[in-house]
């Protein structure tokens, strides 16, 4: 049984199916080339690398550094949801031990350390309205909790 | 490198609507589209009944076949889309050119035109619906947030100064002054002003945003031979090449490598080897900036500066006419003149090769435009004088 709402969000490629399922176990897992077993980071359908058609999903370390980062003070059509929470910072996070990937969250805690470059670690969240019903990983300095 | 599309085609006529608020157009989006293609007609003295190509890109949705009963079309020939959003606008040129270049068409309309109350929230009819759920289930919704993301790394980590994106927006402001077209011709503004406008999403502020206007904007192409006939000087198509280089991107959901390139590294190239010009050669350019930051980015990609250079090239005095270094957006660009989705460039690029801009840059020959930077997939334009061919 799917963990995700019946109204998937239908935007990008859509090969990361899997990705949020194993959010939902509680498991922070990205897509690798079961043949060459480099990461492919947005998930895909075929490694444009070696050809292998066969994808299989890598457990991680949810940590890395802030790669970049935005703090948001407008209501968007589409994320009206977090209305209430701004101004709030999304995250994108270059994943340790991952070929370069970089993984998008928001960012929980003091924001004090906010910068490019600063370690952070992930904590998974249980889906929300605010996440529109998918669970999802957030990002926190490290030495802020 | 093989010649085949370079001074092959011309840009011969241009016709724009005024640029209404999102949502107080009189005319439906159609209407605008038709507006503006025969209004382009009218500038090159050409029947709309001869318009036998239609070409634009992203979102478009009024299709040449929307428009044939009402243009009087004769024959359509040619009817092409080129993929993604802002980013393919000069590339809608390229393939304009192409069909002409290989005899598909005669005098293709390469266009735009948008209107809310007929459509629906602009901002959300750009996006297309492809917004993965990486960034909606993040508080990302679309292109000032992940602009945002891109630029905040280009101040922090490359070391681009926050008053470059000032000195974009204010020149930007200063050409609208002069254009009456403008939709933000009277809007006063300064470095105080600007840094105490209200954040959009950091670092951008309000006046770093392109925000959408209901309006529409047309030009006509033509073959080279044919462009000789019209009396305004012709605006050559020197190289309007549109792709990305594939380790940069695509949909990459913020993995494009270089991060805080604009896209354009592969597409500046060929436009350069394509043209034969260099950055140094080009009079005038019209610099897609949906976010101020993002324009910055394409004109490193381009080659007109490093980002460490990017403090002292991008100044006000630097970015206007006439007398600048490097005049820029001179119609007021996105952010001043009104937000057309970028074909606003389009007109003002031509209109800098004939010598009829409000912020006529002198002896202008060659004129460039940038498309959406940043975008899954970009595109450039170099046109000319029949003096550049």
């Amino acid at each position: 049984v799917s963990a995700l709402p019946t109204e998937r969000i239908v935007g990008g490629i859509n090969a990361d199916e899997d990705y949020w399922e194993y959010l939902a176990r509680g498991e922070f897992r990205l897509s690798h080339c079961a043949q060459c077993k480099r990461t492919i980071w947005p998930a895909h359908f075929r490694c444009g690398e070696c050809g292998s058609w066969d994808i299989e999903w890598v457990q991680h370390r949810p940590t890395g550094v802030v790669f970049t980062w935005t703090r948001t003070w407008y209501s968007f059509d589409r994320t009206s949801e977090r209305a209430e929470d701004i101004p709030y910072v999304t995250v994108v996070c270059e994943v340790d031990d991952g070929d370069g990937a970089r993984v998008m969250g928001m960012l929980e805690g003091d924001e004090s350390g906010l910068r490019v470059g600063a370690r952070v670690h992930g904590e998974i969240k249980a889906p929300s309205a605010k996440s529109k019903g998918y669970p999802s990983i957030c990002w926190v300095l490290d030495g802020s909790d | 490198m093989a010649q085949g599309l370079r001074g092959a085609a011309a840009i011969v006529g241009i016709g724009e609507t005024p640029y209404y608020k999102r949502g107080t157009s009189p005319d439906p989006e159609l209407k605008l589209c038709l507006r503006a293609i025969v209004g382009a007609c009218e500038d090159a003295g050409i029947s709309p009944k001869d318009v036998d190509g239609f070409v634009s890109y992203g979102s478009e949705l009024n299709h040449g076949q929307r428009l044939v009963p009402a243009l009087g079309t004769k024959e359509m020939r040619f009817n092409a889309l080129v993929w993604t959003h802002g980013g393919g606008i000069p590339g809608a040129l390229g393939l304009a050119a192409m069909a002409i270049a290989t005899g598909q068409a005669e005098c293709v309309a390469v266009y735009r035109a948008m209107a809310e109350l007929s459509n629906t929230r602009l901002r959300v009819a750009v996006a297309q619906n492809d917004t993965a759920a990486q960034y909606l289930v993040n508080g990302l919704d679309g292109p000032a947030q992940m602009c945002a993301l891109r630029s905040m790394r280009m101040l922090e980590f490359d070391g681009v100064p926050r008053s470059a994106m000032r000195a974009m927006v204010l020149a930007s402001y200063h050409h609208a002054r002069n254009n009456p077209h403008a939709y933000g011709r009277t809007t006063e503004i300064d470095d105080d002003l600007y840094a105490e406008s209200r954040w959009i999403a950091e670092p951008y502020h309000v006046f770093d945003c392109s925000r959408e206007n209901d309006s529409a904007a047309a030009v006509l192409v033509v073959s080279a031979e044919r462009a000789k006939d019209f009396a305004d000087e012709p605006a050559y198509i020197l190289s309007a090449p549109h792709g990305i280089e594939g380790q940069w991107g695509g949909v990459v959901e913020e993995n494009h490598r270089p991060y805080t390139s604009s896209g354009f590294r592969a597409v500046a190239r060929r436009l350069w080897d394509e043209s034969g010009y260099g950055p140094s050669d080009v009079h005038v350019a019209q610099i897609y900036e949906n976010m101020s930051g993002m324009g910055i980015a394409a004109v490193i990609d381009h080659g007109f500066c490093t980002a460490e250079e990017a403090g002292d090239f991008f100044t006000v005095e630097n970015l206007t006419a006439p007398n600048g270094k490097f005049p820029i957006n001179t119609a007021g660009g996105n952010l001043a003149e009104g937000f057309l989705h970028g074909m606003g460039l389009v007109p003002e690029m031509v209109r800098q090769i004939r010598g009829t801009s409000t912020n006529q840059v002198p002896g202008a020959a060659l004129s460039l435009m940038t498309g959406g930077p940043g975008d899954s997939v970009v595109s450039s334009a170099l046109v000319g004088s029949a003096a550049t061919l």
